[in-house]
């Protein structure tokens, strides 16, 4: 027994265990290739991934620059409040995580989950906003459970405020989210998804001014999301400011009085161009577009039939009526079609064609001059001009006067309106130009459509005896800079026609206003207005047909175009009352208004 | 023969590599887990002192002795496995421990010990050159009993130990071909059928984002990504001793057990690699060469099977940090934060000193 294990024979059962040790060294040789091809090889590529897993930049907004009147009043400054973005990379158990977020703020579970998905294409470790203009109530129940959802971020960010709420709201405009479209621009090249951008307004033409400079933060996480330190820093740099023409006052009586219409009351400074108010009624509060999450209120707003977000005074497309008849007089002196001193007959109506116009004053104004006629804004003597002149004269010297071009103003949406042109109907009506058309134009009719922005540069004009005006809101930035170029009224313009021309048409739209004419309702005891009333006659069929649903039984707009004071001028109003029937009734006396503060204010 | 002599004839140089990867395996559970609550690497120097400490104790009794009561120690062991299914609650997903007053116990981790011991007892009175049908099979079917019984705890990983150990007496013992061929057949039917009936969902994920770990990089993929990350960032020299992004910042999953490689590979890089990995060989290498001291049949299957145990949780817990083996919950041996597995390796270990240095010994 016992010599039998002495002498065992193990050789067998050696050979095999010597085979297994074997194979473990080639495997060993194997391991090490393996960790030599992660660790040495594709080192780069772990080593970046590794970084990314750590590293989590948060931007931080930069507040933006404040909008301030001529006088310094702030129009749109920056408020505290908070935001929630969330990190996606972070939450494993969606599910489960949605629903515990929706119910602490509040939100629909659909409603982020379109959200979340819409980021979705985000660079990894980047905050998706979620919800802003949290309560102070939700920003403590967050905080309270911050250690249970670490992918959760609050901030403090800088919130736009209007402090006079719908004031201006037009000319200041409203910020919105960034658009995916609009993302691809190259203007918001530096911006992100999810950033808040100027939509409208001097909110969007002076953008890159009032933006700023983002700052971020890149802090480093553990696995939970869980802030252990920060790596870099880069502080926000605040917008600059802007200060506007616009003067308070001004706009505000202008808002005032339109109150409860529908309208637009334009004030310019006729040497600069500078405007001081620039009213567009029905109007909007624009702190309420600042949320993310697009509430039923804008939906409202983008569906009222009044259009309470289009800014009329530079997008509204009316006809000038009356208005025109300053600009047919200017054409038909310049043209030598009549002399100041030449007259017709008015005997309320007039059979031009075959076919009879009338003056709005059946009576007839008897035999009629230049001057008288622009003062009882006389059909008839301006029908007969039409007669006597060519269309593409009339559009050429309305192009020169202000019509049918941009203005030039410093906000955008602008638009061009229509200057009668006979390719323009074949083309649109497939009709060939009617003489008869070019005399509904010579009152401020038919193929003509203006904006009462360019009415109130076209009276600027006017009023400057033919020098060019361009419009515009901004007077400077803060540190020095003047980002606009100097507004003084160019040297070109219109020249051409004499000054004595102006001199005439001037002294008619004097006595329309000063001498009992159609423009009486705008006097300023011992402020010389000279003015022009327009009653339009509703142009588009929808238009009409609103009109008819409406019931409004008025069915003309109301213009007043003026300036003060008749030498060495120095403002322009324009006044539209939509549906206000006659221009001398309505508009004019809240133009009175207007120049009646001015002249308080400024004189 | 006196004590003395015996203890002049333990392989002192075993011990020391044994200890020395403990030491280092201590350091590294400290740069893993010194924020978190619970002192991880003073545990484990306790653990490593009484594991010590029974090691010695162990050597005191005659390896021979061992496998005579084996059979007892594997009946104990299997007892213990059942009661815990009955009885046991789950921890960490599993119901795999015994919770007593100041740790929990593994005893699936000592169970390789008693597997060990049975195996060698049923092996060792076989001398022909291929071992018989019914011994084989006899041996499997103890093997069986207690991989059944991890497995459902659910405890894959353990299991698939024994089988490695079966499968290292098996060999030892001589396979025919014919026979190696009817084993993998079956093996591959058993896969496939425990692939649709037995495996967990978990289980089968692991399996399938081994092949396409980024397919998944929240969920089960996850581990692997984040672990070949931490390893692929240490380059040469690594980021340093509590350094480790990965580490440090809690993305690399069971840093201070499972993974604990993987946190190696990160603070010491390719360098810090080489060098443990170097140990393992040498270690392991001893472990192998040590069959040729035994001075009978009984000690050749021990200290082989331990050898075969120990490189086989080696290499699958080092091919699974760097994505080239499912995440099957096997520790690093030695250097993985735990007290059963420590205790473990070092009874296993302690068996093969135990059979070396009586190895001049007649009784």
């Amino acid at each position: 027994m016992m010599k039998d294990k002495i002498y065992e024979d193990l050789s067998t059962v050696l050979k095999r265990a010597n085979h297994i040790r074997l194979s473990m060294l080639v495997l060993f040789g194997f391991l090490l290739v393996c960790f030599w091809k992660v660790q040495i090889l594709d080192h780069k590529e772990y080593w970046q991934k590794a970084e990314a897993n750590r590293l989590r930049e948060i931007p931080i907004s930069a507040p933006r620059g404040l909008i301030l009147d001529r006088e310094g009043n702030i129009l749109a400054e920056n408020i505290a409040s908070y935001k929630a973005s969330v990190l996606i990379e972070e939450n494993r158990d969606h599910g489960d995580w949605l629903d515990k977020v929706s119910q602490l703020l509040d939100l629909e579970k659909s409603v982020l989950e379109e959200r979340i998905q819409k980021y979705r294409g985000l660079s990894t470790y980047k905050p998706i906003v979620i919800k802003d203009n949290l309560t102070l109530r939700e920003v403590s129940r967050l905080e309270a459970r911050k250690l249970e959802l670490p992918e959760l971020i609050i901030q403090a960010d800088p919130k736009r405020y209007y402090p006079f709420g719908k004031f201006a709201s037009h000319i200041i405009g409203y910020l919105q989210e960034l658009s995916p479209e609009e993302l691809a621009i190259p203007e918001y090249k530096d911006r992100r998804m999810g950033d808040i951008i100027g939509k409208t307004g001097v909110e969007k033409t002076y953008e890159s001014v009032l933006a700023g400079t983002d700052g971020f933060s890149v802090e480093i996480v553990d696995s939970m999301g869980r802030i252990k330190g920060e790596k870099r820093r880069r502080e926000p740099r605040a917008g600059n400011n802007i200060r506007l023409s616009l003067d308070f006052d001004i706009q505000s009586k202008a808002e005032e009085l339109l109150e409860g219409k529908e309208g637009i009351i334009i004030c310019l400074d006729v040497c600069t161009g500078g405007v001081y108010s620039l009213a567009s009624y029905p109007d909007f509060d624009p702190n309420k577009f600042i949320n993310r999450f697009t509430p039923e209120e804008w939906m409202a707003l983008v569906n009222n039939p009044a259009n309470p977000l289009e800014n009329r005074a530079i997008r509204g497309l009316y006809s000038p009526g009356s208005v025109f008849k300053v600009l047919m007089a200017l054409a038909a002196l310049d043209l030598d079609v009549i002399r100041p001193s030449s007259s017709f007959y008015c005997g309320g109506v007039v059979r031009i064609y075959d076919h009879p116009y009338n003056c709005w004053y059946a009576p007839g104004h008897g035999r009629i001059g230049l001057i008288e006629a622009i003062r009882l804004s006389c059909n008839i003597y301006f029908y007969q001009l039409g007669r006597r002149m060519n269309i593409s004269d009339i559009a050429r010297y309305a192009k020169n006067l202000g019509y049918g071009e941009l203005t030039g103003i410093d906000l955008p949406g602008e638009k061009k309106g229509l200057l009668p042109d006979p390719e323009w109907k074949m083309e649109v009506r497939n009709e060939p130009w009617y003489a008869g058309d070019t005399i509904s134009v010579s009152i401020g009719q038919g193929i003509l459509s203006v904006t009462p922005l360019q009415v109130a540069v076209h009276t600027a004009m006017v009023a400057n005896r033919g020098k060019k005006v361009i419009p515009h809101l901004l007077m400077g930035g803060n540190r020095g800079q003047v980002l606009f170029p100097n507004h003084t009224p160019s040297e070109k313009g219109t020249d051409f026609i004499s000054q004595e021309h102006f001199e005439s048409v001037i002294k008619g739209m004097w006595s329309s206003v000063n001498a009992g004419g159609t423009a009486r309702g705008a006097r300023v005891q011992g402020f010389d207005v000279c003015g022009k009333t327009g009653s339009t006659q509703i142009v588009s069929r929808e238009t009409a047909e609103k009109l008819d649903k409406e019931s409004k039984w008025i069915r003309t707009h109301s213009w007043f175009t003026g300036f003060a004071p008749r030498e060495q001028p120095r403002i322009v109003v324009t006044v539209l009352v939509e549906y206000g029937g006659m221009g001398g009734t309505t508009a004019a006396p809240l133009a009175r208004q207007i120049f009646t503060l001015f002249r308080e204010k400024y004189d | 023969m006196t004590e003395k002599s015996l203890l002049k004839n333990i392989d002192w140089k075993l011990i020391f590599l044994l200890v020395l990867i403990s030491i280092i395996g201590v350091f590294v559970i400290y740069s893993s887990s010194r924020y978190l609550p619970g002192n991880y690497f003073v545990r484990q120097i306790i653990f490593m002192l009484i594991s010590l400490a029974v090691l010695f104790i162990f050597l005191t009794v005659n390896y021979r002795k061992l496998i005579t009561y084996s059979l007892y120690i594997y009946i104990v062991l299997v007892g213990i496995l059942v009661g815990i299914l009955l009885f046991g609650r789950f921890i960490a997903g599993t119901k795999s421990w015994i919770r007593l007053p100041l740790f929990q116990v593994q005893p699936s981790e000592l169970t390789k010990i008693a597997i060990v011991l049975v195996l060698a007892k049923v092996f060792a009175s076989h001398k022909d050159r291929f071992v018989s049908r019914r011994r084989g099979l006899f041996g499997a079917s103890l093997v069986l009993v207690p991989f059944i019984l991890t497995a459902i705890q659910p405890d894959l990983g353990t299991a698939l130990i024994f089988v490695v150990i079966l499968a290292a007496a098996l060999y030892l013992a001589g396979l025919r071909t014919k026979t190696v061929v009817i084993l993998l057949v079956l093996a591959v039917i058993l896969a496939s059928l425990g692939w649709m009936f037995g495996l967990k969902d978990y289980q089968k994920k692991r399996i399938t984002t081994l092949i396409l770990p980024q397919k998944d990089p929240q969920g089960a993929g996850y581990h692997i990504l984040q672990s070949k990350i931490a390893i692929g960032a240490g380059g040469m020299f690594g980021k340093g001793f509590q350094k480790g992004s990965q580490s440090q910042l809690r993305f690399l999953p069971a840093r201070h057990t499972d993974f604990i490689f993987s946190v190696i590979g990160e603070e010491f890089g390719f360098a810090g690699v080489a060098v443990v990995l170097l140990l393992y060989i040498v270690f392991i290498s001893r472990l192998f060469s040590s069959v040729k001291k035994s001075r009978d049949r009984g000690g050749v299957y021990i200290i082989f099977m331990v050898a075969v145990m120990i490189s086989f949780q080696f290499f699958i817990n080092v091919f699974m940090v760097i994505g080239f083996f499912p995440v099957a919950g096997i520790p690093l041996p030695m250097l993985s934060y735990g007290g059963s597995s420590l205790l473990t390796h070092y009874l296993a270990v302690s068996l093969v000193l135990n059979v070396k240095m009586r190895r001049f010994v007649n009784i």
